[in-house]
């Protein structure tokens, strides 16, 4: 039985004002009602400010990242109707599609559009905060091209990825809000709302497969209807039947011209737009001979992608790709960590892959300091002195130059060994210029003598 | 007179004058205001329609919905008004939330006409018109969706503009039909209502729907030399109109031609269809506008206290707005409008404005029971104006049994000097 699954997902765009007057967007930072206007409060009298053009990029660039095509004609904001209190209009407004088309990942967006966020009412209280009230939205909705949870899960996290990437989307958690619509092959479509997470979305749908199913199993058919999702139990509840879905009563906001996207505003925000994930993965894979799934691995951050370029530039991108994919990232995961999450600066990543390449560290001691510098991002160089792995180190390198200058200098040790004790100085010298004095000498000595002597 | 004593001797006038019942609301602090007045309006008294937002007054827009609502920010016009010394002198009567054409569906009482007692003022801008008409101010502020400043100044026997659709703020403007209002000024002389003019007109960068234009000095520009002017008037404005009214505007278009100006046909065979297409974008865009009065945060909801003219325009307005109709009603009524538009632009592009009557009928009685349909027909010869988004101005073209009648001149889209001053010639007396 085939699952087929499509998203409705709205997240706040990271600008400095609202979508439609002057108040700043955060609203977190503030106490309740007082990033508001009388706009954005919807007082008798006040009219919408032009429409914030950084939002309307913003818009434009998420749906160019995904694939979509922009709307060439006039783009009418809507006003759609419902009563609510964290409406202080009645209406929301929400455009309508700015891009259409796109795909990600094979998977269809149907389009692309820009809303208004309500305020936030709390109905314990019965207390409405506005200053969330006009913060802009993106509406991204897919078609129903996902099949499994899993799926729907994987294609969310992308998703969240190239929000990220282009850096116009908020990044704090919890703002990404997604409706879903699901439905069993044969069977009624539910939407489910009020899905906040990735985690949340994957939970919501595990439910609803298995409620859909038991009731197929016991002969009931599914019902067309809205559902709310529960975070804290985990499962979704009845909100509102088919026939009871509302009107909206949309009508084109009569206060604000419809928006117009010029080609040459498309080429502007195309030209200054990062590249997006799948971009950067190929264009890694023929700059710097990264294998294909290191380049994947890569690619999943923005910062750990501009940090393995950063260090690709100082030491060879093969092995600072190897690097950073098996072991950086394992340790990040391991912690639960984004690479910019960790803190950790390109310049420790380099000083770490030199030494490892120089020899002056082993691979083994390289992973140490990384989950060290994860744990808490601080100069590799103290890190080796303050765990005592400088001794590993002096051990390991004088070790291996002894090794060297022995198997180097066969004479000085065929003389020594024929009982002239004084030519062994002369290797002991050379162990000395390949560490460039940083060796103790005595240790040297020793060392080689128990060498020569097997 | 003006300054301080001109704005003591107006208040003095609103108390004797209370059975004009032109005001709701009084600004305590006017005296003081006049003392501190500098600029073109220096002094003047202006009043205010109770739907345009002045900060710490009653915006009540006539309704039990909005009765104790004080205004917390100064409408855009009002913040110029101020800023070249107009001082506010109260808030106007008017029917409620500007939904009617005779002043009578305040839910504070009706308005009287001081150029015509026992009649009705007009609409909506009832108290606006009757404070003017009355002396009660040197000029007020009306708005006009559909004929609401240029109905009760024909009929109260001022002037009235309605400015091109972007060129005054509407930000602070109490939405009746958004994409339909305009605030404009009334006044007894057209010098005065130009100057308010030039003072409101402007873009404001934070409203989407004014015009990118600086107003002329409309005030200094005014010219009563109008020879040559071609003026419009069309045949089918007779369809609608009371021929005594048909008669004293027939009269003034005389005038003007023995002014030098020439008078020629135009036709417009849409201007019934105006009506119908008015109403269904009214509704629906008053529906809108009025789901922010839900009970949650202004006291009253409106479809409880409203009164009968408002519970009407709101419910046709959420039934037609239903998806199921959408096509065929306000989607229908915005491809009407575009007709209508070409037709009165087309007509303008021969002359140089449309001159004809404002209303078709003389006012009723006050009291005098109207059914909805008979109302409507009142804002016939207004309504296509807004429709087209162009500007109209009224004068008194004469009187009909001592009831004024005003003539309507209508021109294109930012053509406010030419109608000014055709309306300028007529106010002479001359000829």
């Amino acid at each position: 039985m085939e699952t087929i699954i499509g998203f409705e997902i709205h997240e706040q765009l990271a600008t400095r004002t609202k979508l439609y007057c002057d108040s700043p967007t955060n609203y977190r930072d503030v106490p309740p009602n007082t990033n508001v206007c009388e706009v954005c409060t919807g007082m008798p009298g006040a009219k919408p400010h032009p429409v914030n053009q950084e939002a309307i990029d913003a818009v434009v660039e998420i749906a160019l990242m995904l694939g979509c095509e922009i709307v060439k004609g006039p783009i009418y904001i809507q006003r759609k109707h419902y009563d609510y209190p964290d409406l202080p209009s009645g209406y929301q407004r929400t455009s309508l599609p700015i891009g259409r088309n796109g795909n990600l990942n094979g998977i269809n967006i149907w389009e692309v559009h820009l809303e208004e966020d309500p305020g936030k009412y709390d109905p314990t209280s019965g207390k409405v905060d506005y200053n969330r009230s006009g913060v802009p939205l993106v509406e991204i909705v897919t078609a129903p091209d996902l099949r499994s949870p899993e799926e729907a899960r994987n294609f969310l996290r992308e998703l969240i990825k190239i929000l990220h990437y282009t850096g116009k989307a908020r990044a704090e958690g919890g703002t990404m809000r997604t409706d879903t619509n699901i439905s069993l092959e044969g069977g009624a479509r539910v939407e489910i709302k009020n899905i906040n997470s990735v985690k949340g979305a994957y939970k919501a749908l595990k439910f609803e497969i298995a409620r859909q199913k038991s009731l197929r199993k016991r002969g009931a058919a599914v019902r067309r209807e809205t559902r709310a999702f529960l975070e804290a139990q985990m499962i979704t509840k009845t909100m509102r039947l088919k026939e009871e879905a509302e009107d909206y009563r949309y009508i084109p906001d009569p206060d604000i011209p419809p928006l117009l996207i010029t080609p040459e505003k498309i080429a502007e925000i195309k030209a200054a737009m990062p590249e997006t994930p799948g971009m950067k993965e190929r264009r890694f894979v023929a700059q710097y001979g990264v294998k294909p799934e290191d380049a994947k691995v890569l690619a999943s951050e923005l910062e750990l992608a501009n940090a393995f370029e950063e260090v690709a530039k100082e030491v060879d991108p093969q092995f600072a790709a190897t690097w950073v994919r098996d072991e950086l990232k394992r340790v990040l995961v391991y912690n639960d960590k984004s690479f910019a999450e960790s803190g950790i600066g390109t310049g420790q990543v380099v000083d770490l892959l030199r030494m490892i390449q120089a020899g002056e560290i082993t691979p083994k001691t390289g992973k140490k300091i990384l989950e060290i510098l994860v744990a808490k991002p601080q100069p590799v160089e103290r890190i080796v002195e303050e765990m005592g792995l400088g001794k590993i180190k002096a051990d390991d390198i004088i070790e291996k130059a002894c090794e060297e200058a022995v198997a180097e200098n066969p004479q000085a040790v065929a003389d020594y060994l024929g009982g002239k004790g004084e030519a062994l100085n002369y290797v002991v010298g050379q162990v000395m210029r390949k560490t460039r004095g940083r060796a103790d000498a005595k240790t040297v000595l020793e060392m080689l003598k128990k060498k020569v002597q097997g | 007179m003006g300054g301080v004593e001109g704005v003591a001797s107006y208040l003095e006038s609103i108390e004797e004058g209370k059975e004009v019942n032109a005001f709701l609301d009084l600004n305590p602090r006017a005296l003081e205001e006049a003392r501190l007045a500098e600029g073109k309006l220096a002094g003047l008294a202006i009043a205010v329609k109770s739907n345009i937002s002045v900060k710490g007054l009653r915006a009540a827009c006539a309704s039990f919905t909005l009765e104790n609502y004080v205004a917390g920010y100064d409408a855009t016009v009002v913040e110029r008004i101020r800023k070249e010394g107009g001082v506010v002198v109260g808030m106007t009567n008017m029917d409620e939330f500007a939904c009617g054409s005779s002043g009578e569906t305040s839910a504070f009482g009706p308005t009287q006409n001081p150029a015509a007692p026992g009649r009705i003022p007009g609409g909506s801008s009832s108290g606006s018109a009757a404070a003017v008409a009355a002396s009660l101010c040197d000029a007020a502020l009306g708005s006009d969706t559909g004929g609401s400043i240029r109905n009760p100044a024909s009929h109260c026997g001022i002037v009235g503009i309605k400015p091109t659709y972007g060129l005054v703020p509407r930000y602070g403007l109490i939405d009746l039909a958004m994409s339909l209002d305009q605030i404009g000024p009334m006044a007894r002389d057209v010098h005065t209502a130009a100057l308010l003019l030039e003072v409101i007109a402007g873009p404001n960068p934070k409203e989407c729907t004014t015009l990118k234009v600086e107003p002329p000095e409309y005030s200094r520009l005014l010219s009563r030399k109008i020879d040559g002017c071609r003026i419009g008037y069309a045949r089918e404005f007779e369809e609608f109109t009371d021929p005594r009214i048909t008669s004293v505007i027939k009269k003034s278009l005389d005038r003007l031609e023995r002014m030098g100006a020439e008078v020629v046909p135009v036709t417009l065979p849409n201007l019934g269809k105006g009506l119908s297409t008015y109403y269904l974008t009214v509704f629906v865009e008053f529906f809108s506008a009025t789901r922010k009065f839900d009970g949650r945060r202004y006291g009253r909801k409106i479809e409880e206290v409203c009164g009968r003219e408002v519970l009407r325009r709101i419910l046709l307005g959420r039934y037609i707005s239903q998806k199921e109709y959408s096509g065929k009603y306000y989607k229908k009524a915005l491809q009407f409008r575009s007709l209508i538009k070409r037709e009165l632009l087309g007509a303008l592009e021969g002359v140089d404005v449309i001159a004809g009557p404002t209303v078709p009928k003389l006012p009723h009685r006050l009291g005098e029971s109207m059914d909805p349909m008979a109302m409507y027909g009142y804002d016939v010869l207004t309504v296509p104006t807004n429709l087209a988004g162009i500007p109209a101005g009224v004068i008194k073209a004469g009187e009909v049994d001592g009831i004024p009648v005003g003539l309507q001149v209508q021109g294109e889209p930012l053509g406010e000097q030419k109608i000014l001053n055709v309306l300028y010639a007529l106010e002479d007396g001359g000829c």
